[in-house]
């Protein structure tokens, strides 16, 4: 335990300019609803300095007043050794301020409290008492608490802290006016609770013996929490539902995200269409077009899959079911050094690995979050299913059952090497023993979609902050180096374009065919005399292990830093052409030939770039928010030598065994 | 402190935590946990004197903690932690 933060005068808030809030209370009090609730989207994300943890300050008006309310993390306890306690001291003694704010003590402090859980909650609101801040306290989830029988006699309360109470079910938006009336006219608690450990109980046993009517526990609702858990928290009917809860989960995922996906998709081809036919062709059309808005178009295209999953894992949330996921995962990931809190960064993952990365943040023990950050990326992220759905179409054309079990196969191959690596790396360089999980199983309860929209937009908004400015920067500099030097086209484009121009009057379709074919031979061979084809050339006889001609050097190269490029850039080598989405374009891939007649995608180098591409790190906005939320570059470096490494090796293995058996 | 090998807990020694029954309730006494993991759980509810019982057994295991009048919270505990808890069974 920390000591206690010295009380400072008794001061009351200033009358006049904006006045800063901060939100303080237990994890799972509806804190975060509150939040959304005072400011809606008026808001902006970002971290405290110096930690990983986020920071949420959003903005109001009271009357004519304007009000910043700064969102703390949810914490146990202000005196515990952890980071986010940390936090909650430091801005509650005006030492520690969010990104871009000066550092002050906030002038008042509102505390959330469950009204079902109020035993437990009030010793923190007794830490936050001794502070001396004007205080609001905020009775919530008084729902839960009714359902119970509980009845909390909130003006005897409010006599035993010396500060306003007010009842509140933020959900539903009860109590909101009252909490933002009651916010401006917050003053300096009248009660100072006792600074040691015992004292605060026997507080706290005081508080809760005025405040609390006697009532007897709602039986039925209990044993309806029990029969729920029974069955959601058991060995083994725990990890069915679990497995359809999953599964259906993923399903909506990919069912109802191909709409807008696709419907993005025509808008950026549609912009970029525009530009060429508006501006004159040359150097800034090309960078507009091929560069800035397919690099922009890439990133957005996956945004529907990430705000469902983040919709979705929202409202799982809420229910109170994900923290009996984590739960009953906790049996499963133990084995592997990693912990239960592990399974919601490892589950977002699967949508990108951005997101699954910085909500690792929620894990107590260094040693298992950084495990987590470093395997994270193995999961099979929306970034690979193009590259996924065309190698599986090389494989088994024509046989969607088999695509699919290779596709699941792809899916369990990036889990099982995840969970290796986790075990590897919390025997040798994260060894040690992690700290036993001990977590709150929330009441289970009908979710909020309000908030679920505003988590998920908030979310969003920094997923495309983050993976949009750098991948539009990555989009461009490939776009330069696959487009410059120009050269000539070759002869027989030139004799082409002749022929078609002879044709055009006697059989125009023939002469239109010629141009078409003219067109993909000449954007061919600009892509082959590229800065991005010579460094495929280069590179190729460190492929060659794996069966990887330069043509697919070029492809692998192309997508070191962001894997979905790996489908344009084969389309553009191989047909000249980049819409993967034509069935001409596909079977171009599939059917492509070496100038000595063999095929590119051998059977053998079709199932070694599958496993390359479920394997390797080949993203760098990824890096880059490992680098930050592990705490240094040499954290990205490892996770980059170790996942491309793995790659490089079971691709060659695969390969090689397959060429043995005579397969090629 | 830990009392060795209780696997018949009557209602006045103190036990294990994980060596309740399901259903049966305790009044928990103390902890052998690192200052660490005993700061967080007492601070998760789990203090001397409160009153808790046992939802799961097992590892992880699920215990509530039961306040007066109705309040409380069920916390999901792993193995290691119900081990050094030592409860006081409750009739």
């Amino acid at each position: 335990m920390t000591a206690t933060v010295a009380p400072t005068d008794d001061a009351s808030p200033p009358e006049a300019g904006v006045l800063r809030v901060a939100l303080l209370g237990n994890p799972n009090t509806g804190k975060t609803t509150l939040f959304n609730r005072l400011c809606g989207l008026r808001h902006k994300t970002s971290n405290f300095p110096g930690t990983t943890q986020e920071s949420r300050v959003g903005f109001t008006c009271i009357g004519s007043r304007d009000v910043e309310v700064i969102d703390l993390p949810g914490v146990y306890s202000l005196e515990l050794d952890q980071s986010e306690s940390s936090v909650c001291r430091g801005v509650l003694a005006g030492q520690t301020a969010p990104k871009g704010e000066a550092a002050q003590p906030p002038d008042a402090v509102c505390i959330v409290v469950d009204a079902s859980n109020l035993a437990r909650n009030l010793a923190i609101v007794g830490e936050a008492l001794r502070r001396r801040l004007a205080t609001v306290v905020v009775i919530n989830m008084q729902d839960i608490a009714a359902r119970r029988g509980l009845r909390i006699d909130v003006e005897r309360l409010s006599e035993a802290l010396g500060c306003e109470v007010v009842a509140s079910q933020a959900r539903s938006g009860e109590g909101i006016a009252a909490i933002r009336e009651a916010l401006t006219r917050a003053r300096i608690p009248t009660d100072t609770p006792p600074g040691d450990e015992d004292g605060l109980v026997a507080w706290v046993d005081r508080v809760y013996e005025k405040a609390i009517a006697p009532a007897s526990m709602d039986v039925a609702r209990a044993s309806f929490t029990d029969r729920l858990d029974r069955a959601f928290t058991h060995p083994i009917i725990g990890l069915v539902l679990f497995a359809a809860v999953m599964t259906g989960l993923f399903w909506v995922l990919f069912r109802l995200a191909t709409v807008p996906m696709d419907l993005i998709d025509g808008v950026f081809g549609s912009i970029a269409a525009g530009i060429e036919s508006v501006l004159p062709p040359g150097f800034l059309a090309d960078m507009l077009a091929n560069g800035v808005v397919a690099g922009v178009g890439a990133t957005v295209i996956f945004l529907p899959q990430i705000v469902l999953l983040f919709l979705l894992i929202s409202l799982l949330e809420d229910t109170g079911y994900l923290a009996r996921a984590a739960f009953v995962m906790d049996r499963a990931l133990r084995p592997f050094g990693l912990a239960g809190h592990s399974f919601v960064p490892l589950l977002s993952s699967h949508a990108c690995a951005l997101p699954g990365i910085m909500s690792a943040r929620m894990i107590p023990d260094r040693r298992q979050r950084l495990a987590t950050i470093l395997v994270a990326p193995f999961m099979t992220c929306s970034a690979r299913l193009p590259v996924y759905a065309l190698l599986v179409t090389v494989l088994f054309p024509g046989r969607p059952g088999m695509q699919a079990l290779a596709f699941t196969g792809s899916y369990a191959l990036g889990v099982v090497v995840a969970l290796l690596s986790a075990l590897l790396a919390r025997r040798t360089i994260l060894r040690g023993e992690g700290r036993p999980m001990a977590l709150e199983l929330p009441a289970y309860r009908l979710p909020s979609l309000k908030s679920a929209l505003l988590t998920t937009w908030d979310r969003s908004l920094v997923f495309l902050r983050k993976a949009g400015t750098v991948i539009l920067a990555i989009s461009v500099v490939l776009w330069w180096l696959g487009s410059y030097p120009i050269v000539d086209p070759p002869e027989d484009v030139a004799s082409m374009r002749a022929q078609a121009s002879a044709l055009v009057a006697t059989s125009p379709e023939d002469a239109a065919a010629l141009v078409a074919e003219a067109d993909a031979a000449e954007a061919s061979h600009a892509v082959r005399a590229s800065f991005m084809g010579r460094i495929g050339r280069t590179v190729q006889p460190v492929f060659e292990p794996l069966g990887y001609d330069w043509q697919l050097s070029i492809g692998v190269m192309a997508s070191f830093a962001a894997r979905e490029v790996f489908v344009s850039t084969m389309a553009v080598v191989v047909s000249g052409q980049d819409d993967a989405e034509d069935e001409g374009v596909l079977t171009a891939l599939r059917t492509a030939q070496r100038s000595d007649g063999t095929p590119i995608f051998t059977t053998a180098t079709a199932w070694s770039l599958l496993v390359y591409y479920v394997l390797a790190m080949q993203c760098l906005p990824t890096l880059a928010v490992t680098a930050r939320e592990a705490g240094g570059w040499k954290w990205a470096g490892l996770q980059l030598g170790w996942m491309t490494g793995v790659a490089y090796v079971l691709a060659m293995v695969v390969t090689q065994t397959l060429r043995l058996l005579g397969v090629s | 402190m830990m009392p060795a090998d209780t696997t018949h807990p009557d209602s006045t020694a103190q036990v294990r935590l994980c060596d309740l029954r399901v259903g049966q309730s305790a009044r928990i006494h103390a902890d052998t946990l690192d200052a660490e993991d005993a700061a967080t759980i007492r601070a998760m509810g789990l203090r001397p004197n409160a009153s808790v019982s046992l939802c799961r057994l097992g590892s992880p295991c699920i215990v509530r903690v039961d306040g007066r009048g109705g309040c409380g919270c069920r916390i999901g505990l792993a193995r290691p932690l119900a081990e050094r808890l030592l409860v006081t069974p409750l009739h």
